[in-house]
């Protein structure tokens, strides 16, 4: 036990290098290769003047280290001031932000996840038969189609046409904002689908094929045991690799649907900080994405362990 | 938890008969959508179309502009009246109306509005001032308030005094304000109808501090619910405590005949609560219009021809359905900048005219802009003292013929010695689109022509910095004087200024300060006729159009005119719920389009 939690030490002390090197980073990246930003916040009459007293405000005529040290502090104490064009408190944009993006993500990639898994044994299960060539093309038909057109049709038909669902929106508390996600988390299920069904299906069969199944089969266990309690259970480890590699960006929410959907999310405010070089805010959610993205692996090495006994953390 | 997820959404789905809200027709609400993002809600940084129309629901000003009246007019607002001006016209007097209250909020004693006085404005303009607060709007009154650059430059970098007198903008007493100016400066008064001089008061951002612009507290006609969160739904209600202000009655015949006037007398606003959503995808947006979410929309560009018919009246099933198309002149210009510093156009402009000439310009109008343009004889748009209907720009008209032989003179025959030029563009659909054209235009006079997407920061960055040759820019006024479109291109404007191309002519920066200092006179309109066709001819950019404002509006709301300055018009449009609820109901909105015939 006292090496799991060694490994688990360790790998949270890799954040600090890794931190290091994404302020370094983001630091060449905004603050070299992007320019000043003073250009886009002052408004088009800005001048020169009004511009060099903006940067003075903003530190950008500090030296490059002090401007370097103050991105490394903000990312170590997770305090990232306030926004350039909003002027708002970044920490809690970040709160309020997350949430809209949660309330979307999270649902839907569940069910996705769920339903992807559950239809994958299915067509395992009946491989090579109708059921799996039918489930096999539709994941194929359902990928070719542009993520677009599923929003637009399914807003058209759905909610304009038919009045099923609201056509875009969002709201807070319970139950209000059940009338807005439904539609969106329907879509992002459909897009979902397609390429989780095709990748679970493959990584059931790879096990399936292994010789543990043909010594099982050999035993006289029914197929059903075979698929539900070895085969399964054997594909559990890539599947929680590929989840929960994920679930950081899950916080990121989807660009596309909450920009279609009006939904205020992480995605919606990514793009509103890229037109309008809102550095800060930049840099605290590339901050965010690498420290999600530490600390989901580490949890994917936890899981491992418990979906499979043999692996240890070392 | 999966088990949760899908739970939630079952039981979601099996609870409603249909996943929508219930719609409530019983409070007077007037629901608005903005395209874009709304920054925040001071007034010293109003400095885009989309947070400056929220702020003036919430805020007002000395003057604003008369709601039905064009041209475009000023009248009293927080002003008793128009002001006094001293002789030498350096001296504005304004009396300040007396019993108006802010907004009660907890910022104030009792948590009561307190009265607006002249010191507010006092205030305002020192916030405005404040380099601290880096507002969009100090070009405004820049070097024009006596005292006011002193003051700024004292406190830079340090907490300012609020307390100390400056010269050019004082409170003589409760009622009385008085504003000094260093020079003449007609334009003033339209600064003091623009959203960043609106009146603040001193609690409010004592108390909010950094949250003031997500907290507003005015004297306007609406409050906001709550405080602004960055949400894509912004709620305002009715102020209850707003002053006794009437629907006017100064309309002219047509607007009487489009019922523009039934409202004269009533009190304002007409609404009990506006909901404004921000959503960025015109294809939502209009959708939400159409099942009548929304009160009023513009026409996304896919939808224009199934929604206008050639004739440019509304098509048939849309008129049905019970929908109004507004088509109006707007206040504003397209061009190609050319960066007139660049060796290759600096004094030679016999090239800038055969580009030009060479450019289509009447297909870009068909292709961009569904010919609802105005194609643009000069750089002042229609509407304002300057413009003249009876100018021919002659460097407007597509000649090929022409424009050869004056890139020949310009010393490149057929486009010989003369090197690829950039043309910069904003990485858009209708911005590559607009590059391909004028890149096709180009290549008929032999001019090569090469275009570089950008994305908004990275094209501001290339303008601010002189690193463009061509680039494709529009301006929308900031009020109705011609002097602020002329200035796009005298010298003093120069990058990082408004005058993104950088040109600089002599004779043309003399003229414009001797018309921008005149007050509103024939021989003042008459020196900007002479610099728009000085400019027409010039050419130190290309001229595009002058866009039309396309608005579609439910029959249900009333009142609606479209102004380009339209800070504090919500107060005005009223919403018939009885209609409202009537053509929601019978689900005609929701029906199929027929685009073939045109409205009677």
């Amino acid at each position: 036990m006292s090496g799991n939690w060694n490994y688990i030490l360790r790998r949270l002390l890799y954040l600090i290098p890794v931190l290091l090197g994404v302020c370094a980073l983001i630091f060449v990246l905004f603050n070299v290769v992007a320019g000043d930003p003073t250009h886009l916040l002052l408004g088009k009459h800005a001048t020169a003047q009004d511009m060099a007293d903006l940067r003075e405000q903003l530190g950008l005529n500090k030296s490059l280290i002090a401007q370097y040290w103050d991105t490394v502090k903000s990312a170590f104490t997770f305090d990232f001031g306030r926004s350039w064009s909003t002027k708002r408190d970044i920490t809690q944009m970040l709160i309020d932000k997350s949430i809209p993006s949660l309330t979307l993500s999270l649902p839907a990639f569940i069910i996705a996840t769920f339903t992807s898994i559950v239809f994958a044994v299915i067509v395992a299960f009946y491989r090579g038969k109708g059921i799996d060539l039918f489930i096999r093309t539709s994941c194929i038909a359902m990928m070719s189609i542009s993520s677009l057109v599923y929003i637009l049709v399914f807003q058209y038909l759905l909610a304009y046409k038919w009045g099923l669902f609201e056509i875009s929106g969002y709201e807070t508390g319970f139950p209000n904002f059940l009338y807005y996600i439904i539609l969106p988390i329907i879509i992002w299920v459909i897009l979902s689908l397609g390429p989780d069904i095709r990748f679970y299906r493959t990584l059931i069969l790879d096990e399936i094929y292994q010789d543990y199944v043909r010594t099982a089969r050999a035993k006289g266990l029914s197929e059903n045991v075979i698929l539900f309690k070895h085969v399964l259970r054997n594909a559990m480890i890539p599947i929680v690799t590929y989840t929960v590699v994920q679930l950081p960006f899950l916080l990121l929410g989807s660009l596309l649907l909450e920009s279609f959907f009006s939904i205020p999310g992480l995605g919606s405010m990514t793009i509103d900080a890229l037109n309008s070089s809102d550095f800060p805010v930049l840099k605290a959610i590339t901050v965010l994405s690498a420290v999600a993205y530490i600390i989901f692996t580490l949890l994917q090495d936890i899981v491992y362990t418990m979906v499979d006994p043999r692996v240890k953390l070392q | 938890m999966m088990k949760l997820g899908l739970g939630i959404v079952l039981t979601a789905a099996l609870s409603f008969t249909s996943c929508t809200k219930k719609k409530n027709f019983d409070e007077k609400v007037l629901h608005i959508v903005t395209e874009a993002k709304v920054k925040g809600l001071d007034p010293v940084n109003a400095g885009d179309t989309y947070s400056s129309d929220e702020i003036s629901r919430a805020y007002e000003g000395l003057l604003e502009y008369e709601y039905l009246v064009r041209p475009y007019e000023l009248k009293p607002n927080l002003a008793e009246s128009m002001p006094e001006v001293s002789e030498d016209g350096l001296t504005y007097t304004f009396k300040i109306k007396k019993g108006v209250l802010f907004h009660d909020n907890k910022c104030f004693p009792g948590g009561k509005g307190r009265e607006l006085v002249a010191e507010d404005f006092v205030y305002s303009f020192k916030r405005l001032a404040d380099l601290k607060n880096n507002s969009t709007g100090w070009w405004l009154v820049d070097d024009r308030v006596a005292g006011l650059n002193a003051w700024r430059e004292k406190y830079k970098g340090k907490d300012a005094d609020y307390s100390e007198k400056i010269e050019g903008v004082q409170a003589l007493d409760k009622y009385t304000l008085q504003f000094k100016l260093k020079s003449q400066y007609p334009q003033f008064l339209y600064a003091l109808a623009m959203v960043y001089t609106f009146a603040t008061p001193k609690e409010a951002v004592d108390m909010y501090g950094e949250e003031f612009l997500n907290n507003p507290v005015g004297t306007g006609a609406f409050m906001l619910k709550g405080s602004y969160t960055q949400s894509n739904t912004i709620e305002w209600i009715k102020n209850p405590k707003f002053r006794d202000v009437r629907y006017p009655s100064n309309g002219s015949e047509a607007d009487k005949a489009k019922g523009l006037l039934a409202s004269a007398g009533k009190k304002l606003p007409l609404v009990d609560k506006i909901i404004v959503n921000i959503q960025t995808e015109a294809s939502t947006r209009f959708l939400e219009f159409e099942k009548g979410n929304i009160d009023f929309s513009g026409i996304p560009k896919d939808n224009f021809d199934q929604v206008v018919m050639p004739d440019q009246k509304l098509a048939n099933t849309y008129n049905k359905k019970g929908i109004d198309l507004i088509m109006v002149p707007d206040l504003d210009i397209t061009y190609v900048a050319i960066n007139n510093e660049h060796p290759l156009f600096k004094d030679n402009k016999k090239l800038r005219q055969a580009m030009s000439l060479a450019y289509k310009h009447e297909e870009a109008n068909k292709l961009f802009y569904n010919n609802t343009g105005v194609l643009a004889n000069g750089i002042i748009p229609p509407g304002i003292p300057g413009y003249d209907p009876n100018y021919k720009n002659p460097y407007l008209k597509y000649d090929i013929e022409k424009a050869k032989k004056l890139l020949a003179e310009a010393g490149y025959p057929g486009g010989k010695g003369l090197p690829v030029i950039t043309y910069d563009h904003m990485a858009t659909s209708v911005g590559r689109q607009m590059a391909d054209l004028f890149q096709q235009s180009m290549k008929e006079i032999g001019v090569k022509v090469e275009t570089n997407g950008n994305t908004w920061p990275q094209l501001t960055k290339k303008v601010k910095t002189k690193q463009t040759q061509l680039y494709a820019m529009a301006w929308l006024g900031d009020y109705p004087d011609a002097e602020n479109f002329l200035q796009l291109v005298w010298g003093p404007n120069a990058a990082p200024g408004p005058n993104g191309s950088n040109y600089n002519n002599q004779e043309f920066n003399k003229k414009f300060v001797k018309a921008k200092n005149m007050q509103p006179s024939l021989e003042r309109t008459k020196l900007y006729q002479e610099l728009n066709q000085f400019v027409s001819e010039e050419v130190p950019l290309i001229l595009g159009v002058h866009r039309a404002k396309i608005v579609l509006k439910h029959k249900w709301l009333k009142n609606y005119k479209f102004s380009t300055f339209n800070a504090g018009h919500a107060k005005y449009y009223d919403v018939d719920m009885n209609e409202k609820e009537k053509v929601i109901k019978s689900g005609i909105l929701t029906k199929s389009v027929d685009t073939k015939t045109a409205s009677n």
